[in-house]
């Protein structure tokens, strides 16, 4: 009988391995899909703008809650149960695009040091970042927004830019962290050379770590998003902040105008911050700087 | 000591400085920039007096600034003690039953309560308050003029409640973790098997050894309370620094945003400094 194994199952069986390692970062993302997933399947609502939706005020033909309407309808008529979920689409995506393109950059500027051989490469970033501790996040990304005249992609570099600021100096622990452990020693030892030994070894590892990182960001973006929303900050667009701010002018008239929006973002960001602890938990993400 | 006192308070001056330079290059790049505005911050006359849309009476700056400041103030003193003692008291309680996971199930109700966006919390405050109590809701709806004014410290309260409970459930994680951190080093194992007890290594030695580190957390949380009151105070119509930042930003006034910016980043830079003091070993 061939005992030897096919060319396929050899390349599957470290392919296997892996999923295996990860299977629990893998089953929370089920989840995060279907979340996602239900969030976004609500495009019925088109890109209706806030002017529209609460800015009738002579003729409103809002209802309050119901069997048909859950959260009950705005000044035009139109489900604030579907316009919730389109807004809170919006957040999220946002939310992902800005936590995404904040790792990217904090990455890509540790990297700018990591294969300098020198125990001093990440004091720089260090220094730096113990200086911009004291200037709070959200006053940096208010100023940028606000000034700047909103919209979405202020919006998103604005909370990208903090996002790399902060994680910055997380990073180039997670690389220092890795230099010293005793496999590297060894690997050093025998002859590897740096640039080997830091793509090879300490890169995976931290790359390993980035998910939780991301998972454990979304909903604190979601929330800043939100509140810039809230402000005025964040362009004329459909978010829940903008819904709640509006909301306002009718809190006796129709005070589920500004509660139910923010009642849905409610469970949405728990839903998230639940899957980002548990993610960061299963991938040992450890502690992050809190920031926003 | 002096010597120590002395060089951390230049490290924090020059923070403070770099800190405010950058502000002004942040102002620069998004005024004229991004919002093609022609007033650049090195002009004298982009420097004007109190807009008459942020305070009700003719005021100066200074005395706008002092009148925000004891606002701000009073929401500060309520949260900040409030992280601190409820957030290291329950961390360590949360790390001396370390086996049975209490940390996480003590920081779950303040962590959850994070999860609640700020800005609707305190305007739900609002209606409750209109319906239930049938008064006006927001901070600026209703002034004492005579007696005790404890309704401006409720109004405190609302805007600190949010940051207050965020604070509080990051507060408990980090002490917990570093207190088991320090209990799972290996000569907690050898004290164990020389005949040492629980409490009297956690308290004796533990606690002892991680004082230093604990001391560091403790403005772990301000940058991000302060951060909030950006959102909060303009939510709940409070007249603190948070909402002269955001009228000034919409104003385009760079007295308001440099002042009320530079107000917030001292309390951080205090903090940071006192924190230094008292943990050297986290400069």
């Amino acid at each position: 009988m061939n005992r030897r194994q096919s060319k396929l199952a050899r390349s599957m069986l470290p392919f296997a391995v892996q999923l295996w390692r990860m299977r629990r970062a893998l089953l929370l993302s089920i989840p995060y899909l279907l979340l996602f997933g239900w969030l976004f399947s609500g495009g019925t609502a088109g890109d209706p703008r806030p002017e529209e939706l609460y800015g009738i005020r002579d003729a409103p033909q809002w209802k309050a809650p119901d069997r048909e309407h859950w959260f009950g309808t705005t000044a035009n008529g139109a489900d604030l149960f579907e316009l919730t979920r389109l807004a809170m689409a919006t957040s999220v995506s946002t939310a992902v695009v800005a936590v995404s393109l904040g790792i990217g950059f904090a990455l890509l500027a540790v990297s700018l040091f990591v294969f300098d051989p020198r125990a001093s490469r990440f004091d720089g970033i260090e220094r730096l970042a113990r200086a911009g501790r004291t200037v709070p996040a959200m006053v940096g990304i208010a100023i940028l927004t606000g000034a700047g005249g909103g919209g979405l992609v202020l919006v998103i570099g604005a909370i990208a830019a903090a996002a790399a600021f902060h994680l910055c100096p997380v990073l180039a622990r997670w690389f220092r962290e890795g230099e010293e452990g005793f496999d590297l020693i060894a690997a050093r030892i025998v002859g590897l050379s740096r640039r080997e030994i830091v793509i090879g070894r300490i890169f995976p590892s931290v790359l390993r770590r980035l998910p939780g990182v991301f998972a454990s960001l979304v909903p604190v973006a979601v929330l800043a998003e939100m509140g810039l929303a809230f402000l005025g900050f964040a362009g004329e667009r459909l978010s829940v902040g903008t819904m709640v701010a509006r909301g306002r002018a009718y809190l006796i008239e129709a005070p589920w105008m500004a509660i139910h929006p923010g009642l849905f973002a409610t469970a949405v960001v728990l839903a998230l911050s639940l899957l980002g602890w548990r993610v960061s938990a299963a991938l040992r993400t450890g502690p992050l700087p809190r920031f926003l | 000591m002096i010597r120590h006192l002395l060089q951390r308070l230049l490290v924090a001056t020059i923070r403070f400085a770099a800190a405010g330079i950058a502000l002004l290059v942040l102002m620069e790049f998004a005024f004229c920039v991004l919002g093609e505005s022609d007033r650049h911050v090195w002009h004298a006359e982009s420097y004007t007096p109190v807009p008459p849309e942020l305070a009700s009476r003719p005021l100066t700056w200074e005395e706008l600034l002092r009148e925000r400041l004891a606002m701000t103030g009073r929401v500060l003193l309520l949260a900040v003690p409030g992280i601190l003692l409820v957030g290291h008291a329950w961390g360590i309680l949360g790390a001396r039953l370390r086996r049975y996971r209490i940390a996480r199930l003590l920081s779950a109700p303040f962590a959850a309560f994070a999860c609640v966006p700020g800005f609707w919390f305190v305007v739900l405050v609002a209606i409750y308050s209109y319906f239930h109590w049938q008064r006006p809701g927001f901070a600026d709806d209703l002034v004492v003029g005579r007696g005790p004014d404890l309704l401006s410290w409720w109004h405190a309260a609302v805007v600190a409640l949010p940051g207050l409970a965020a604070g509080i459930a990051w507060q408990i994680r980090a002490v917990a973790g570093e207190l088991e951190r320090e209990a799972a080093q290996p000569w907690v194992r050898s004290l164990f098997l020389a005949g040492a007890n629980d409490e009297e290594i956690f308290y004796g030695r533990v606690l002892r050894r991680s004082a230093p580190n604990l001391a560091a957390l403790a403005d772990g949380t301000l940058p991000a309370l302060l951060g909030s009151l950006v959102v909060l105070e303009p939510a709940f119509r409070y007249p603190g620094l948070g909402s002269l930042l955001v009228d000034s930003i919409r104003l385009g006034s760079y007295p308001g945003i440099l002042l009320a910016a530079l107000s917030l980043v001292a309390f951080a830079t205090a903090a940071a400094f006192l924190r230094e003091l008292a943990a050297p070993s986290s400069a």
